[in-house]
């Protein structure tokens, strides 16, 4: 990570990044290892902004003279922008960070040690579950290692480290047609810094098949607006979906809702919602950025501050132009990718709430535990499919419901919150969309409200 | 470029057959691309972007493991194939692993050169018509770009295949405000061999997508539940072709998950549903992810299944016949002008786009309809908010009742719009 250097200030911002990702990914369905993949991919980039417009340039090779070209590329392609007329130039937010980030996880583990996992975990399966039409086991980590240096004098060596395991069952439900459930876990660092051995994983996949078993018997869900909670796994992507994205100040340029909005009771006053830069409380989260693709010093967002809408994630473009303190959240994806406005670890905060108090206390509604994904758009309009969830009677769990979606305004439905569990729920997997993919964590605790499920 | 993208897979399959690989597939890619990008309604960034990698996959004594690099060095190749050839090692022996045998070809498809005029002339075409005919679109993200691959597929059965291929594409993403109102978020765009045959909002239902847009600023949730019709719009349908393919395809076979395992030769859909390959659509290879020449496939003729398209290795493990398959393809042209069909539906809603998660294996869904209309007494009225439809993907495909004779054409994908009655509205 040598290839960048020095770069003088001058009469336009630049930056340049060396970037290397390399990936892990093993799959075995049924026994049968289906994926056995490892990549490496690397690369330099830069990104040049003069008379208002943005050149960038990328290339896989990291030596000197490829670097020089790229430079020069991107310098070339922001001067070829001029052909759109005259644009005012930005005074971009000028703070800057040097320092290296480091990460001394557990040593990686070989494929042996992996492929001995998955073959133990499927035949541990077999012989415990026989019902089980099949099990499908997902082993991804990824490490990604940046070395940034802008014409404002930041210099900084990054890298974020994530791993995850999808476990997951298929069984057949009393119709004859196949149920699904995964159990999902994520950490920072590699598949190492998981607690991967069989034994420990039991409990879990004791739960799951419980879950599945009682999904077999699953009833539909009732269309309409309904009185739920959401369980933690559930509210961090909600807090990341609904109203993190309509925070991302570009989006805010583009006409989010959120943009009339600051200063505004959006939320019950029990909703405080921050995406947090690298640390909570003192701890390292899972994705820590301390600097971001930009060179800017990341710190907290504070999104919202019981109830009311406080600030917006930035880079330094969309927060000169809409005159907010940049957040530092610039991030890119791959080597060939420019930084865009991303999350890193949105949550929603604990409050005071104990989550079997709060099933108790409702008559007639929903336990929803398990989501499969979510999206929304700039309206905060959201939607999430559920692969797990139960009814609620007199306060008592009653049966399975079927694979359903959850949808709604996430202003209405954060301001219906009435009640906050006290425990908290972070992971890290699966990628957040937007031109790039990104990894990103979500947190948060269980959340009464009222949403709009699909259902007969 | 093309001559060292030769020469490094030739030398990529000597270093994995030297250092004890039974068998290997290698393949090398350079891509290069221009994009001009428009950001909150105004020309922003020019990015060109040069790429090239090599993927290595080995076999030994049944065992497989793959890998991928970025570094074409002999020194980063020498190691990499004496890493893989340990990871493969302790892989699980499975008879099914195989590569492709015997496979030639030689492609060269499309624009192969990015003219950079074109590319602003296309941008600014996109900003005047925002300007001149779409001013409450807030354009957020829109972009005129140009891409190349050049590849070459190597391995040690014979199979030796080089394309060429380059494309031009156009994609514009928005919302539409009027005062503190907004529509949801819509996007189109695609990929076509030239850019120069029409203006750019023409391209990939651009305009119409903008004004529809435009249309949903003051959008209306529902009195109460129903029972109604659909008429899927070409994006909408998209999710149901992608859930079937899903359903033909390795994982699902394999696992014995998939509706369709025993279904070739009969009818799952309705029979004015035919669903066929467009391999040779601007952007899409004419290759197959395992290595083998696709030829044209007609999946499902007037409602019946002809193939399931399992890998060499789903074949392999399932008995069920290969069926090479690159990402292309088309819903064919039904008999019903697009109007007749709105005009014919009582209660239901013009669908521009689902919000869903994945459907259950069984195919139940439920989604929120985005970008959408009410359809009432034949009329498009007002546009929807917080709408959700439940169904099942199987029983809709057969309970399809007509398709469009207009489509969109968006590269890869050709697409009618699709009407389907009892589907719950809430």
């Amino acid at each position: 990570m040598s290839a960048v250097h020095d770069l003088k200030p001058q009469q336009f911002y630049a930056e340049t990044r060396q970037h290397e990702v390399h990936k892990m990914r093993m799959m075995m369905v049924d026994g049968n290892l289906t994926t056995n993949a490892r990549t490496t991919e690397s690369g330099v980039s830069a990104r040049a902004l003069r008379d208002g417009y943005w050149g960038f340039a990328a290339a896989p090779v990291a030596d000197a003279a490829t670097l020089q070209r790229v430079e020069n590329k991107a310098m070339s392609n922001a001067d070829a922008m001029s052909r759109f007329g005259k644009r005012n130039a930005l005074s971009l937010p000028s703070a800057t960070h040097i320092g290296e980030q480091v990460f001394e996880g557990r040593s990686p583990w070989t494929p042996k040690q992996c492929n001995e996992l998955l073959s133990e975990l499927h035949e541990w399966c077999k012989s415990t579950f026989p019902q089980l039409r099949s099990t499908r086991f997902i082993l991804h980590d990824e490490k990604h290692i940046k070395h940034l240096k802008n014409s404002l004098g930041s210099d900084v060596i990054s890298r974020i480290d994530r791993a995850a395991v999808y476990m997951m069952m298929i069984a057949e439900g009393d119709d004859g047609a196949p149920i699904e459930l995964m159990e999902i876990l994520s950490c920072r660092g590699s598949i190492a810094d998981l607690e991967l051995t069989v034994d420990a994983l039991k409990p879990k996949l004791h739960t799951l098949y419980d879950h599945l078993q009682a999904k077999r018997h699953a009833v539909p869900a009732r269309a309409g607006t309904q009185q739920v909670i959401i369980a933690p796994e559930l509210a961090g992507m909600l807090a990341h979906e609904a109203m993190g994205h309509p925070c991302e100040a570009d989006l805010v340029l583009g006409g989010s809702v959120a943009g009339d909005l600051v200063g505004k009771k959006i939320a019950s006053d029990k909703i405080t919602m921050i995406d947090y830069a690298h640390s909570q409380n003192g701890q390292s989260l899972m994705i820590p950025v301390i600097a971001d693709d930009e060179g800017t010093p990341s710190r907290d967002a504070v999104l919202i501050e019981n109830g009311v809408l406080r600030q917006f994630m930035g880079s330094r473009e969309t927060a000169a132009k809409l005159g907010i303190e940049n957040s530092g959240s610039a991030r890119a994806y791959a080597p060939a990718d420019e930084p865009l406005v991303r999350m890193r670890n949105t949550a929603i905060l604990p409050g005071s709430d104990k989550l079997n108090d709060m099933i108790a206390d409702i008559e007639d509604g929903y336990l929803l535990l398990k989501t499969g994904n979510g999206q929304a758009d700039s309206t905060t309009e959201f939607m999430f499919g559920i692969s797990l969830g139960y009814e609620i009677r007199n306060g008592q769990l009653g049966p399975a419901i079927r694979d359903t979606t959850v949808s709604g305004s996430a202003l209405k439905v954060l301001s219906a919150v009435d009640a906050v569990s006290d425990d908290m729920h972070w992971e890290c997997n699966g990628y957040c969309g937007k031109k790039q993919p990104m990894i990103v964590s979500l947190g948060g605790p269980a959340l009464r409200t009222r949403l709009h499920m699909g259902g007969e | 470029m093309e001559d060292f993208i030769d020469e490094r897979a030739r030398y990529g399959l000597q270093i994995m057959l030297s250092v004890g690989f039974d068998d290997a597939l290698v393949s090398t890619e350079a891509v290069t691309s221009d994009e001009l990008s428009i950001a909150h309604n105004e020309a922003s960034l020019l990015r060109s972007t040069e790429q090239h990698s090599i993927a290595l996959t080995g076999i030994v004594g049944g065992r497989k493991a793959s890998t991928e690099l970025t570094d074409l060095s002999d020194e980063n190749i020498r190691a990499a194939a004496s890493r893989l050839l340990q990871d493969a090692q302790s892989a699980p022996v499975d008879t099914a692993n195989a590569v492709s045998e015997a496979q030639s070809g030689r492609v060269e498809r499309g624009p192969l050169t990015s003219d950079a005029d074109m590319l602003a002339l296309k941008a600014q075409e996109l900003l005047d018509f925002r300007a001149n005919e779409a001013q409450q679109f807030q354009m957020e993200e829109a972009s005129a770009s140009h891409m190349r691959v050049l590849s070459k597929i190597l391995t040690s059965r014979g199979s030796d295949i080089n394309e060429n291929r380059g494309w031009y594409s156009l994609g514009v993403m928005g919302t539409a405000r009027d005062g503190e109102a907004s529509s949801s978020l819509n996007y189109t765009g695609g990929a076509a061999n030239a850019l120069d045959e029409a203006h750019a909002a023409d391209y990939f239902g651009i305009r119409t997508m903008m004004h529809e847009t435009i249309a949903q600023t003051h959008p209306k949730g529902l009195d109460e539940k129903f029972s109604g019709e659909v008429i899927l719009t070409p994006h909408a349908a998209c999710d149901f072709l992608y859930w079937l393919l899903g359903q033909l395809s390795d994982v699902q076979l394999i696992s014995g998950s998939s509706l369709y395992r025993d279904s070739v030769g009969a009818e799952i859909a309705a029979s004015i549903l035919s669903i066929r390959s467009h391999f040779d659509a601007p952007g899409v290879s004419a290759t197959s992810a395992d290595a083998f020449t696709v030829h044209p496939v007609h999946l499902l003729d007037k409602g019946v299944l002809n193939c399931l398209l399992p890998s060499q290795y789903g074949s392999l493990k399932t008995g069920i016949a290969h069926v090479p398959v690159s990402n292309g393809w088309e819903i064919d042209a039904g008999e019903t002008a697009l109007e007749d069909m709105v005009s014919g539906v009582e209660h239901g809603a013009l669908v521009g786009r689902l919000s869903m998660g994945a459907p259950a294996a069984n195919g139940d869904f439920s989604g929120v309809i985005k970008n959408s209309f009410l359809l009432r007494h034949g009329q498009q009225a007002n546009a929807l908010a917080e709408v959700m439809i439940t169904g099942n993907m199987a029983k809709m495909l057969k309970a399809i009742t007509a398709i469009s004779r207009e489509r969109l054409d968006t590269g890869s994908l050709v697409m009618p719009w699709i009407r389907i009655p009892g589907v719950v509205f809430s």
